[in-house]
């Protein structure tokens, strides 16, 4: 699912911000990526979905070899992978309906279908009462909901999650990790970016701790050294 | 699919509303301008065209040419390359049309004691010699042969008119270029706006797996048809114009001028102008995507 082996990424700014990562992670884990702000999560996920390429090592995406890919692939493997920003990314204009149907108008899909199924994924976040509503509109832990129903409407088998729960407060958070665990259930891989130490103890899973753009802590088991 | 795109593109020509009110204006105003001088030059054309058909050297023959010695001298012009047909005509022809020429005053040619007219032969130049150069050069060719005892010609008005096409060509060229380039720096302007108003958009499309095509897709339909609609217009407004000008300044006017029908463009002509819009409007977003979107 995916494999990252060497892999560091240097900016002009920030030389290290990732260091020699090393980590597999198996299909249909549920892993949280924690560590404080600066470590190098966003940068990690980043990685994975594509909107940065290492500086250094190889890495394994649903299949994927990312070094190898060329720009006009991304596309392929951005669609088999589910991200929620720490910033939402929702769009003002649309409804929350719309908003989740953006991700497969993109994907060419009939428009009856789109919309059915956005539904169908506002439903599983329970937002289907607000479908109409506009973001603005919306709590912080509802738009939180709509940006995850937008990432899971193609049914990923790979949900990116940075800082998901970063803006709301203890209760809303425990509702998205009950939410994180039904997506899981289904068989979706979650890798989950927070700095906040409190979620893996509300629903421990696998975990992985970075700092300063090293791996201190993985309970995952070792990674090989190479890809096979 | 296709209506996702076209929701697009009525959602981005909604969103700037004025700016691309203007850039069709503009579009618009550029091919009027084009299409105006297409108008004046085709028909301007087809009026020298005409007038040059009827350039034609006549070579006066000598009395004592025997009928085989005017064949010969036939067969030998004819071989010239600027020529491109020649007619001769007898002495007595030429009195017979002379006579024609004088209904009722047949009078004044009674008591002539001999037919005073030569024979003739009228040279027609191939199209293309249709001018000064081509009239010089035949003439060089015939000047000297002892068939031959005087030519008439004349040509310098059809110079002038010449030039005169060539100047409204270049100016037509000059001012339709000038104009379309401004055209599209209006509309790359204008996709550039539209790009920067949908950037957040556009970047949650990449990250949920659109393809480059796909998102540039709506650019391209924009363009294309704000090209389109901009030449349409202007081709709608022109013939209008043309009407306008036939009944009220023309249609009066024609009995002083002459018999010259005005066309308007032709129905390839008016297609191939919307259809470069079309590619004016694409060029357009072409350079604009090119240089702004990064997908």
């Amino acid at each position: 699912m995916i494999e990252m082996v060497h892999v560091s990424k240097a900016y002009d700014l920030s030389p290290s911000a990732l260091l020699d990562i090393s980590l597999k992670i198996e299909r249909g884990k549920f892993v949280y990526l924690t560590g404080p702000s600066g470590a190098g999560k966003t940068t990690l996920l980043k990685l994975l979905y594509v909107a940065e390429r290492p500086t250094e090592g190889e890495i394994q995406v649903n299949g994927f070899e990312v070094l190898k890919l060329k720009p006009r692939e991304i596309p392929r493997l951005r669609q088999t992978l589910g991200v929620v920003f720490q910033d939402l990314k929702l769009l003002p204009r649309r409804t929350a309906l719309e908003n989740v149907a953006f991700a497969l108008e993109v994907l060419k899909m009939e428009r009856k279908k789109v919309l059915e199924k956005a539904f169908q994924a506002l439903r599983l976040v329970e937002l289907e009462r607000k479908g109409n509503c506009f973001p603005g509109q919306l709590s912080s832990g509802e738009q939180q909901r709509v940006a995850i129903a937008r990432a899971i409407v193609n049914e990923p088998s790979l949900l990116l999650a940075d800082e998901p729960t970063g803006n709301i407060n203890a209760e809303a958070a425990e509702g998205i990790l009950r939410l994180f665990d039904e997506i899981n259930l289904r068989g979706t891989t979650l890798v989950v970016a927070t700095h906040n130490e409190a979620l893996p103890s509300m629903l421990p899973k696998e975990r992985i701790i970075l700092d300063r753009g090293r791996l201190v802590y993985s309970s995952l088991p070792k990674p090989p050294q190479e890809f096979l | 699919m296709g209506g996702y795109f076209f929701r697009q593109v009525w959602q981005n020509l909604n969103q700037s509303r004025w700016i691309n009110a203007i850039t069709l204006g503009t579009i618009t105003l550029s091919f009027l301008i084009l299409g105006l001088f297409l108008v004046i030059f085709l028909n301007a054309k087809g009026l020298m065209e005409d007038w040059g058909s009827r350039i034609r050297v006549t070579a006066y023959l000598s009395d004592s040419l025997s009928a085989e010695q005017v064949s010969h001298l036939r067969q030998k012009i004819l071989h010239f390359e600027e020529v491109r047909d020649v007619r001769y005509r007898s002495k007595d022809q030429a009195l017979k049309t002379l006579q024609e020429s004088l209904k009722g005053r047949q009078g004044l040619l009674r008591g002539l004691p001999r037919n005073p007219l030569p024979a003739s032969m009228e040279i027609q130049l191939q199209p293309e010699h249709r001018n000064s150069i081509g009239v010089q050069g035949l003439v060089a060719k015939l000047k000297g042969a002892p068939e031959i005892e005087e030519l008439q010609f004349g040509s310098e008005w059809v110079e002038r008119f010449s030039a005169f096409m060539i100047l409204l060509q270049v100016l037509g060229m000059g001012l339709s270029g000038l104009l379309l380039l401004a055209t599209i720096f209006v509309i790359c302007n204008t996709i550039r706006l539209n790009i920067f108003a949908r950037q957040q958009e556009i970047e949650i499309m990449r990250y949920v797996g659109a393809t480059g095509l796909f998102i540039r897709t709506p650019f391209y339909i924009e363009g294309a048809l704000q090209g389109f609609l901009g030449a349409s217009l202007a081709l709608t407004m022109l013939f209008f114009f043309f009407q306008l000008f036939l009944t009220k300044v023309y249609e009066p006017l024609e009995e002083m001028l002459g018999i010259f029908p005005l066309h308007f463009l032709t129905w390839e002509q008016a297609a191939a102008m919307a259809l470069g819009g079309v590619a004016l409007g694409l060029f357009a977003t072409q350079v604009s995507v090119g240089r702004y979107l990064r997908v």
